[in-house]
């Protein structure tokens, strides 16, 4: 990839993420709802208390002076102060952060471990009874609603079964032994070689896990499976066979590694969707990630930290869009045997 | 599938085996939703409180009964009309180790109600908590006097939601920073807080005991407590059944059964504070006519609903003041159910074909809302539910006089203190806040005036008895129920009961 | 991926050709009469429900579907919170959730196609802004947007639908796009041109019928997404108002009930289950059959 191409790429961020922001404003500016009414609820207040609130949370500035103001500051990485936890936006969403991510990706990892096997099988066994199986038993994961599944497999795994645990990343006993390095429980666990921590968090994240990476299962099989299918008909593959190789190596090794091109492409493109689509899991597992407090914050009308959060997504989603192309370039060059 | 299926199983298992017991000392409550903050004096949430109360105390504090007792004070007197005189207890200590001392509570009460209290140019969202309180003051030695702008019976009621927090240590960090990092006197201090997970908290051995007047005082009889956050109800009932957890708060009243029925586990109830109720539009031009509301009142049958929707953990109520309330009238006429008779009523006002309406109401309502509605449109009153977000339908509805869309709302109104002031006034008042029927009358308002400031207390209690009688006459609302608040406890625990206030009191909770 | 751009047959016999394709794959065939079936249930609810889904009776809350104890043979799947039959609320429901998925994608179709061809075809300023807005739109993750649209518009069926729409146009849109730039400079495309043909004609005449292919199968994957968001926005408290029920939010309602009334949630469930595995085979189907990249 050529520089002028990769600059040109990130000044497309520009503006996507203005877009964005003005979208999540006007959005929030015209949801009826006022915010100090409904911290207020139905506990005692006055007037002038109720003005005084809306003062100091900046809410008696007109529509678009906020605007202007969110962004000079959004600029400068100031994204302002949560009317409800009362620190600033971006600390709030940091220490949510880690926990979303690390769960996103154990999603995706679930996802594609079983998802190139799967495929690679059902594209070699085409049409076949397995491959069928395989279709089928991979669209069932995009077939039902994530948290009617989550609850499910809860009710097995936690209540019938008490195997595993219900909520959260990590029983505190094991937790607290851990320093937080990475903020990746499982890997910050696994390199001070707590073990024992290591297991649980794994236990907990398990199942939220593959609820969340059940539906991109489904996908990355199908690209996978289709690849696979393009890979094996092309020139260099019967070429390789009519030259005698080995058939089990020509597969995992030469045709595997071009199939998996579009699936690690697509795999990165998906993660952005993923990582915006956790609050349903969130919320049936107790995870604390930043999903479940953005879609909270939506319902109080938390205006600072919907719109920092959406902007994070908004990047997120542009520069995995961005690595997926950087990834298909290089991978790509062609066939190499 | 069925691979994938088996390979679960299997790789539960293995890690299973390697979850440990939950050590006995430490007592988990599953909790629907985690802190905004742990300032004592930054927030308006009532689940914040909860958390926030075990690690501060206050200067007084209810027991399960809801008595109040003195706590960090020692005791109380009121000097006039307008003056309390709080004796502040000595030997109690900070977390910290530090001594509390008089003035940790004086600036406690200047960072509440003084303007840019907080720093920074920010006011304390609570102060409008302490109603009239105008300023407080050290008198002498260990005597704190609050002045009040007028006569405010309820002062003593609301003082248990203010928490005591360290001058110094407030002064040293900065309220942005006592948000996460808390120093109090309450029986636990704040070990760990895990943003969106959990709190967790260890015992505080230098404890002072809390309010002498409930009984067993001393440091707390667990090591470690933790509050772990389970927003979905399914899940939070699993984690108790499955033995996570210890308490679970909100446990749904089609669970009960459920908990009860295992071995490990049982229900605990207390009497709620909230009070149910659907407002007619009192401003719209079908709910005007009185006879018309008395007609919806005739074809609600509350106690077919509390019967099988809520499982009879709920109390009927003929007027908007709960049964355990002060001032409650207990004589108010009960507009028992019977459908002949709300046709009847609204032939009279002029719809002998019945009427057809709109009820309002949101999502955690809508079983209740859809058996309500089936019941009315039984009586000839034709009713569509119409759900939506909390937000929207207070807006539509809590218009402060404004003009109202809408024919009738079902919601509800808090009342922790269970003292009229703090529900009546905000639902019956002309243009109050929580008026969504838009319900007026002078006569009405004048009496809740008079009553908010009568300090005697046996004539207080007369006015909003009268008060209770004139509103269920008018009748602006269709009074229905005040609901229990039920939780699931582990059959380890001991020696906890809930509070009515919603406070989960921990200090003297026992797991075997 | 490559696009192959060969010639291509007139678009009629290759319709047909692709159908018969489509019917010899049994799988997806079998799918499709799946889906045939769920739409008959959905048009015919009023003659086929036992009960009228919206008649509550509290007395029997909860009631168990007929085989086990406590059931009874006249509401064979048990009975919801407000004692409502399960079967009859299911049957009524299959309209709410396949009118929503329909109209959902028949707006998003519409809008994207329109959108995609003038992007691909005109080029220039109308491609820079229309592709900008679908970047933009793409950046929000697809729930919160949904969520905060709901919070702006308020709730009910129409606003639902519109959310849904507002976003999904895009995915229609981006297909056509490419497609139709890969087309636009082919013979066929270029006679109409210097034959003196307006740009309408050359879009809608022209160029439509020979992508409708990958918009189809397209439409019918995200058909069966759509109905399963509408289950995510009833979990979220968004979902459509009573007494009518999409099976998303019986579903959701009934998650509660789970430990111990399984049969309130677990009913819908599967009829969700069912419908959108039998559309998702079904559009496999459709995609090898119609789609070039994919055939044999």
């Amino acid at each position: 990839m050529s520089v002028t191409r990769l600059i040109e790429r990130l000044l497309q961020l520009v503006p996507v993420l203005l877009g964005v922001s003005v979208i999540v404003f006007v959005m929030m500016a015209l949801t009826p709802g006022d915010p100090v009414e409904i911290m207020i609820g139905d506990q005692l207040v006055t007037p002038e208390q109720e003005e005084r609130m809306r003062r100091d949370l900046g809410l008696d500035r007109p529509m678009v002076e906020r605007y202007f103001v969110f962004l000079g500051n959004a600029l400068q990485f100031d994204f302002g102060t949560s009317f409800y936890h009362r620190r600033p936006v971006s600390d709030v969403i940091i220490e949510r952060l880690p926990a979303t991510i690390e769960l996103t990706l154990m999603a995706m990892i679930i996802a594609l471990v079983t998802a190139i096997p799967l495929g690679v099988l059902a594209a070699v066994k085409k049409n076949s009874i397995f491959d069928r199986i395989a279709t089928v038993g991979s669209l069932l994961g995009v077939s039902l609603p994530g948290f009617w599944f989550g609850i499910l497999l809860l009710m097995l795994f936690a209540v019938q079964l008490n195997l595993l645990p219900v909520a959260g990343r990590v029983a505190y006993e094991h937790g607290v032994t851990v320093r937080p390095i990475t903020h990746f429980l499982l890997i910050d666990s696994l390199i001070q070689g707590q073990f024992a921590a290591f297991r649980n968090a794994l236990a907990h994240i398990i199942l939220p896990a593959i609820t969340l990476g059940l539906p991109m299962t489904a996908i990355l099989m199908r690209v996978t499976r289709t690849a696979m299918l393009e890979v094996l008909r092309a020139d260099y593959i019967t070429f390789a066979e009519a030259k005698g190789l080995n058939r089990q190596r020509i597969l995992w090794r030469h045709a595997l590694k071009n199939a998996l091109i579009p699936t690690v492409t697509v795999a990165a493109m998906e993660t952005g969707s993923l990582l915006g689509g956790n609050m349903i899991v969130e919320t049936v597992f107790g995870w604390p990630g930043l999903g479940r407090l953005v879609v909270e914050s939506i319902f109080v009308r938390n205006y600072p930290l919907v719109q920092a959060a959406v902007l994070l997504y908004a990047v997120t989603y542009v520069l995995l869009n961005f690595l997926a192309d950087i990834l298909y370039t290089v991978l790509n060059p062609r066939v190499k045997l | 599938m069925k691979m994938l299926h088996r390979t679960l199983v299997a790789s539960a298992l293995v890690l299973a085996t390697a979850a440990p017991a939950v050590q006995a000392q430490t007592l988990i409550v599953g909790f629907t939703r985690d802190a905004d903050t742990l300032d004592p004096a930054n927030h308006r949430n009532r689940e914040t409180e909860t958390i926030i109360r075990n690690i501060h105390d206050g200067v007084v504090t209810r027991s399960s009964d809801m008595m109040i007792h003195p706590e960090i004070a020692e005791s109380f007197t009121q000097v006039s009309p307008t003056v309390y005189d709080f004796v502040i207890r000595a030997g109690v200590k900070f977390h910290d180790g530090t001594e509390m001392t008089i003035d940790d509570v004086k600036f406690t009460f200047d960072r509440l109600l003084n303007e840019g209290g907080m720093g920074d140019g920010q006011t304390s969202p609570r102060g409008a908590l302490l109603g009239p309180v105008e300023s407080v003051e050290i008198v002498e030695g260990n005597t704190l006097r609050f002045t009040l702008s007028e006569p405010w019976p309820l002062l003593p009621a609301m003082l248990p939601h203010q928490q005591i927090v360290s001058k110094a240590h407030v002064e040293a960090v900065g309220s942005t920073a006592l948000a996460t990092d808390p120093v109090g006197t309450g029986p636990f201090r704040l070990a760990e807080w895990r943003r969106g997970e959990s709190v967790v908290m260890e015992r505080f051995d230098d404890y002072y005991g809390g309010a002498p007047g409930i009984p067993e005082a001393g440091p707390a009889c667990v090591e470690r407590v933790i509050f772990q956050v389970i927003p979905e109800s399914a899940s939070r009932v699993a984690a108790l059944l499955s033995g996570d957890v210890h308490i679970i708060n909100e446990l749904p009243p089609f669970s009960m059964n459920q908990v009860a029925n295992s071995p490990n586990t049982e229900v605990m109830t207390v009497n709620g504070t909230r009070s149910f109720f659907l407002a007619m539009n009192n401003q719209g031009d079908i709910f005007d006519d009185v006879r018309v509301r008395h007609a919806v009142a005739h074809a609600i049958d509350r106690d077919l609903i509390i019967d099988r929707i809520l499982n009879g953990t709920a109390s009927r109520i003929d007027g908007i003041l709960s049964p355990d309330a002060f001032g409650k009238n207990h004589d108010l006429p009960a507009y028992e159910f019977d459908p002949e008779r709300s046709r009847a009523l609204l032939a009279e006002a002029g719809y002998p074909d019945g009427i057809s309406v709109t009820l309002d109401t949101t999502g955690p309502m809508r079983d209740i809302a859809e058996a309500i509605a089936a019941l009315l449109t039984n009586a000839g009153i034709n009713t569509q539910v119409q759900v939506g977000e909390g937000t929207l339908m207070n807006q539509k509805w809590q218009t402060r006089g404004g003009p109202k869309e809408g024919d009738m709302f079902l919601s509800s109104w808090g009342n922790s203190t269970l003292d009229p002031f703090d529900i009546f006034g905000p639902t019956h008042g002309t243009d109050a806040r929580g008026n969504s029927a838009g319900y007026s009358n002078p006569e009405l308002d004048a009496l809740l005036d008079a009553a908010a400031v009568e300090l005697d207390r046996a004539r207080r209690g007369e006015m909003y008895r009268e008060a209770e009688a004139m509103a269920s006459a008018d009748l602006p609302y269709v009074y229905l129920w005040v609901p229990q608040d039920i939780y699931g406890v582990s059959t380890r625990l001991s020696n906890w009961s809930p509070s009515p206030d919603s406070r989960i009191n921990l200090h003297r909770a026992c797991l075997d | 991926m490559s696009f192959a751009s060969d010639a291509r047959a007139p678009a009629d016999s290759l319709f047909r050709r692709n159908l018969r394709a489509f019917a010899a794959n049994r799988l997806a065939f079998g799918s499709a009469i799946v889906v045939l079936i769920f739409v008959v249930m959905a048009v015919f609810a009023p003659w086929i429900a036992p009960h009228d889904p919206a008649a509550t009776d509290l007395f029997r809350r909860l009631q168990p579907p007929a085989w086990m104890e406590g059931g009874d043979w006249a509401f064979p799947l048990g009975c919801d919170a407000l004692g409502r039959d399960i079967l009859s609320r299911i049957i009524y429901g299959a309209r709410i959730s396949i009118f929503i998925g329909v109209a959902v994608i028949l707006v998003a179709t519409v809008v994207g196609i329109l959108a995609g061809l003038a992007a691909g075809y005109l080029r220039g300023w109308v491609d820079i802004v229309i592709s900008r807005i679908v970047d933009i739109l793409l950046g929000f993750p697809y729930l919160i947007f949904a969520i905060g649209l709901m919070a702006m518009m308020g709730p009910g069926l129409a606003n639902i639908i519109l959310v849904m729409a507002y976003k999904e146009w895009v995915i229609p849109c981006r297909v056509v796009r490419g497609e139709t730039l890969a087309v636009r400079e082919l013979e066929y495309v270029e006679a109409a041109r210097a034959v003196g043909a307006s740009d309408r004609h050359i879009m809608l005449r022209e160029i439509l019928p020979n992508i409708l292919s990958p918009v189809l199968v397209v439409a019918t994957i995200r058909m069966a997404d759509v109905i399963i968001l509408e289950a995510a926005l009833s979990f979220l408290g968004l979902g459509v108002q009573p007494p009518t029920a999409s099976w998303g939010a019986m579903v959701a309602d009934g998650r509660a009930f789970i430990l111990e009334s399984w049969w309130v949630s677990t009913f819908p469930g599967v009829a969700i289950l069912l419908l959108v595995l039998a559309i998702n085979v079904a559009s496999q189907g459709l995609r090898d059959a119609f789609d070039p990249r994919f055939s044999e």
